[in-house]
């Protein structure tokens, strides 16, 4: 019943993460297949179970650094604000840093969180309850999750829609989905759409208290795999109308296709190991996109590399993809990155569109032979194909899924197209 | 905790408090009573919980490898092993 | 979010056709209808536990909290023991509200009647009892005393996913996070996907948990009520005043779907679902409120606009104001900014009844649409001049037939949403 869709564009992105600040240090890393996981500093982690994470080192642009209110600002509000301006100048839209915002059309904030400024948060706690007077209420002032999509709303002098979704690993992706809804419908002209997570303790026992924590960095879709890594930074993709971008003479560096979602409805933190769920969000951003899945050429899988997620994953890969799912190039950015937890499925879902760009799909790290172990669900024993050290050559593609399956249950998959490859999409 | 009940019974109280089952009482719970899946119907992040427990009542460090079903298939199997411990 | 074909028309029409909540009022929509009627809302306010000694000496102690739900068990005829067994206090609320929504919608079982039913929840602080215990056991009994229960329902999203399994929705599962604005948000959200024709279904709605350290908090903040002369803390939406809102715990949630589904299942409508939007306001500061209402006024107009109504057509305004000093003042902006030199149509503040938070405003909202009598505003006795705006003094109202509500949030974002009266 609906007319035909706008076709929604990448115009830019802007990334942090344990491999650097900005996308080029991001994109340098990801085709070298070097994982930014090893110790870090954020906390003492003496006393936790694990002592490893991508920690983004504190490394901001000097420019930003400048900007009035940078001091206050959360770790998790930086990240944010870094993304945004990045993502902006590289869409080539005006932006004075402080002014925010010009031009004509309305500007919408869409994002995605687990954590917010829950690392100052903690520290004001244990000085509030051991040493009340060097508690400070204002380090408070951006605890909650929607603050670092305020913060950068606030510094941009965004005017239209803001929101962050808090869902666990699927918020970011699920905020990029809001943020094709409301550029297609014309809600918003403009939609800068990412994430942003910041290592903190709550989360770090959190995720050892489940024991799903590997204490070496993660090994998605490996058999002996022993659990996930952490990691945190930022993540934001500018969306606009195609004819927007084309008519500033701009170039995409993406088309965002399509969008789906669903819920397990299973487990607090266990998947569905049918992977169905998993299988009716992909199932629906495809719809959603207009496309068959032949025509989706590589998967930025979840990927955590907990023995649970990723065979769930699998068998949502092959309710989906058949037969043809273990030749269909796979990757893991957790695997390099670590698990952003909230913002993940927005640096994945940046880390496909520089895929889909340079026309070739990043590799992980190999740690042995990707043979995955068989479970009950499983009749046969079928080996993903991740792509191992060194980047695969797809100047080609038509088309990704990126997925992120979430704690809770919650199921978001996306689907970007090569900007320049000719799809039944549009047609 | 008190230290002269015998390592079933801590067990069963600690299953009891930690799992917040209410309405059963540590007595209730049979030695050789399936706990997980059937019996008490018990699941993953139950077993979590109660690791968590045990490692604070009997000042004990269980690895993630040591969770198995084996060792946690009933209050029974899981006194011979934190005995084994202390 | 909405799927808007041509400017001006919905591509479906949006009926809500089932109501659930709990909070200190009690369980479900009765309890707040009498609650509204009766405004007197000082009977439902419970004294915060500050034994831990997080308050200040001075400061609020009051707060509309849900414990008496728990001890006298009116939450426990939609909760099995077996069931609510790990889930933090948030869940529980949730899950009875969206059961309570459930079987109001006609759904005898209270599950949902199609798989694909889409749940937004949103929520401000999460599920704050189990997060702080969480903080307690990591920074003074270390980390690997960290309970893996406290973590699994400590997320923000353990309401959603918890209502999400015991009602079977497996559609789209979102929680949102916008403090105020959020639960206005949640209900665009799942109102423009039942528009856009994603999922037949929709539960939206909102809870929040009030925790002792979280309301000695807000206090320090100095966004809550304050102890007047007589001890009593009164919220004063709109007054002069006023000097901060009453925070409330519980849990609202509202089931949304198209007419064509609701004729063929027979649901009896609470109401229309006719238009729905948000902005920012740039000027705010973080946690608090900004002047940029002639833009919101702007923003408004326009949604109000894409789906083919306007200012005039407007004849019941739920507002947001809640006794905020500031928010009020940006609330009251707004309304005039929008309405110009019109005279304002009568102007409901559920949140001096139902408090800041939790959702309840946005129950009161819907039992407006359906013609529900308030009475005379809480609190409210000396008009600010410098707002102009004095709501509703219980007298008689007829029925509405496009009820605007507002929410506008500290640190910027505001949303709001038309209600239209039930089809008969």
């Amino acid at each position: 019943m609906r007319h035909e869709k706008a076709i929604v564009a990448v115009s830019g992105v802007g990334a942090v993460s344990g491999l650097g600040w900005g996308v080029a240090p991001l994109w340098e890393g990801l085709r070298a297949g070097r994982s930014a996981i090893g110790s870090f500093r954020r906390f003492d982690h003496q006393l936790h179970r694990t002592h490893v994470a991508a920690e983004a080192v504190e490394d901001a642009p000097e420019e930003l650094a400048r900007i009035p209110g940078w001091k206050r600002l959360s770790v998790a509000d930086r990240f944010a604000v870094a993304a945004a301006v990045e993502g902006l100048r590289q869409a080539g839209l005006p932006l004075r840093l402080g002014d925010g915002l010009a031009g004509d059309g309305e500007a919408g904030v869409f994002w995605g969180s687990s954590t917010g400024g829950m690392w100052e948060a903690e520290l004001f706690f244990r000085d509030f309850v051991t040493a009340r007077r060097r508690s400070r209420l204002r380090d408070l002032a951006s605890h909650q999750v929607n603050a670092p999509g305020d913060a950068l709303a606030r510094h941009l002098g965004v005017t239209g829609p803001v929101q962050t979704i808090s869902s666990a690993c699927a918020s970011g992706a699920l905020a990029l989905g809001a943020a094709l809804d409301a550029v297609r419908s014309g809600e918003v002209d403009l939609a800068l759409a990412g994430g942003s997570d910041s290592l903190c303790q709550l989360t770090y026992a959190g995720f050892n208290a489940l024991r799903s924590v590997d204490e070496n960095p993660c090994r998605p879709f490996r058999a002996g795999r022993a659990g996930m890594s952490f990691g945190e930074g930022s993540a934001m993709l500018v969306l606009e109308p195609l004819e927007r971008v084309l008519a500033r003479g701009a170039t995409p560096l993406a088309v965002f296709a399509g969008a789906g979602a669903s819920c397990d409805a299973h487990h607090m933190t266990a998947p569905d190991p049918s992977g169905a769920g998993a299988a009716a969000a992909l199932e629906s951003a495809l719809r959603d996109a207009g496309l068959d899945r032949a025509e989706i050429d590589f998967v930025n899988a979840h990927g955590t590399g907990t023995s649970l997620n990723d065979a769930a994953e699998w068998n949502a890969l092959r309710r989906v993809f058949g037969a043809r799912a273990s030749d269909l190039p796979v990757t893991a950015t957790k695997a390099l990155l670590g698990h952003l937890l909230g913002s993940s499925g927005a640096i994945e879902a940046v880390a496909t569109v520089l895929c889909l760009r340079h026309g070739e799909l990043h590799p992980v790290p190999s740690v042995e032979p990707p043979v995955f172990a068989a479970t009950e669900e499983v009749d046969e024993d079928l080996p993903v194909a991740l792509v191992l050290d060194r980047p695969l050559p797809l100047p080609e593609a038509r088309a990704a899924v990126s997925t992120s399956l979430a704690f809770g249950g919650s199921n978001a998959a996306l689907v970007f197209s090569r900007w320049g490859a000719s799809m039944s999409q549009g047609d | 905790m008190s230290q002269v009940l015998a390592t079933p019974d801590r067990i069963k109280r600690l299953i009891v408090d930690s799992l917040h089952l209410e309405g059963v009482q540590p007595e209730m719970i049979e030695d050789e009573a399936p706990l997980f899946g059937e019996g008490l119907g018990l699941d993953s992040v139950d077993a979590l919980e109660l690791v968590v427990a045990l490692e604070k009542e009997f000042g004990i460090k269980i690895k993630s490898q040591e969770m198995d079903r084996e060792v946690f298939s009933s209050v029974s199997t899981l006194s011979h092993f934190v005995e084994a411990r202390t | 979010m909405g799927s808007f074909d041509e400017p001006g028309r919905l591509s479906r029409s949006i009926l809500l056709t089932g109501l659930g909540t709990a909070g200190a009022y009690g369980c479900g929509a009765a309890s707040l209808r009498q609650a509204l009627a009766a405004a007197d809302p000082q009977i439902h306010l419970s004294e915060v536990d500050r034994a831990a000694g997080y308050h200040r000496v001075q400061g609020a102690r009051r707060a509309f909290l849900t414990e008496r739900l728990f001890r006298e068990g009116c939450l426990k005829e939609w909760l099995a023991p077996g069931e609510a067994r790990r889930m933090s206090p948030p869940s529980k609320l949730a899950v009875a509200a969206a059961r309570m929504a459930l079987r109001c919608a006609g759904f005898a079982d209270a599950r949902c009647g199609s798989e694909a039913t889409s749940v937004t929840v949103a929520t401000t602080f999460g599920p704050s009892s189990y997060s702080e215990a969480l903080l307690r056991q990591i920074l003074f009994e270390g980390p690997e005393s960290t309970s893996p229960f406290y973590f699994t329902e400590s997320v923000a999203n353990a309401p959603a996913a918890q209502i999400a399994i015991l009602c079977r929705a497996r559609g789209p599962s979102v929680t949102v996070c916008q403090r105020e604005a959020g639960v206005l948000i949640a209900l665009s959200q799942a109102a423009g996907d039942v528009a856009a024709g994603k999922v037949p279904h929709a539960l939206a709605g909102a809870v929040e948990e009030v925790t002792p350290l979280l309301h000695a908090l807000l206090d320090r903040f100095g966004a809550l009520a304050g102890p007047g002369p007589d001890g009593t803390e009164v919220a004063r939406p709109f007054d002069r005043r006023r000097d901060g809102f009453l925070a409330a715990e519980g849990s609202t949630m509202v089931f949304l779907e198209t007419e064509e589904s609701a004729v063929a299942r027979g649901a009896r409508p609470l109401a229309r679902v006719l238009a729905w939007g948000s902005a920012f306001d740039p000027t705010a500061p973080r946690t608090g409120w900004g002047t940029g209402a002639k833009r919101l006024a702007r923003s408004l107009v326009r949604t109000l606009e894409r789906a083919g109504l306007e200012i005039g057509d407007v004849d019941r305004i739920v507002s947001g104001a809640s006794g905020s000093r500031d928010g009020d003042r940006l609330e009251a902006g707004l309304l005039r900014a929008a309405w110009g030199d019109r005279p304002l149509p009568p102007v409901l503040a559920p949140k001096a009844t139902v408090g800041e938070y939790a959702g309840g405003f946005l129950a009161a909202a819907v039992l407006a649409a359906g013609g529900a009598p308030f009475g005379p505003t809480p609190g409210f006795a000396e008009p600010d001049p410098a707002l102009g705006i004095v709501p509703h003094d219980g007298s008689p109202l007829s029925p509405p037939s496009a009820v605007l509500v507002t929410s506008l949030a500290a640190g910027g974002a505001a949303a709001w949403l038309v209600l239209g009266a039930p089809p008969t």
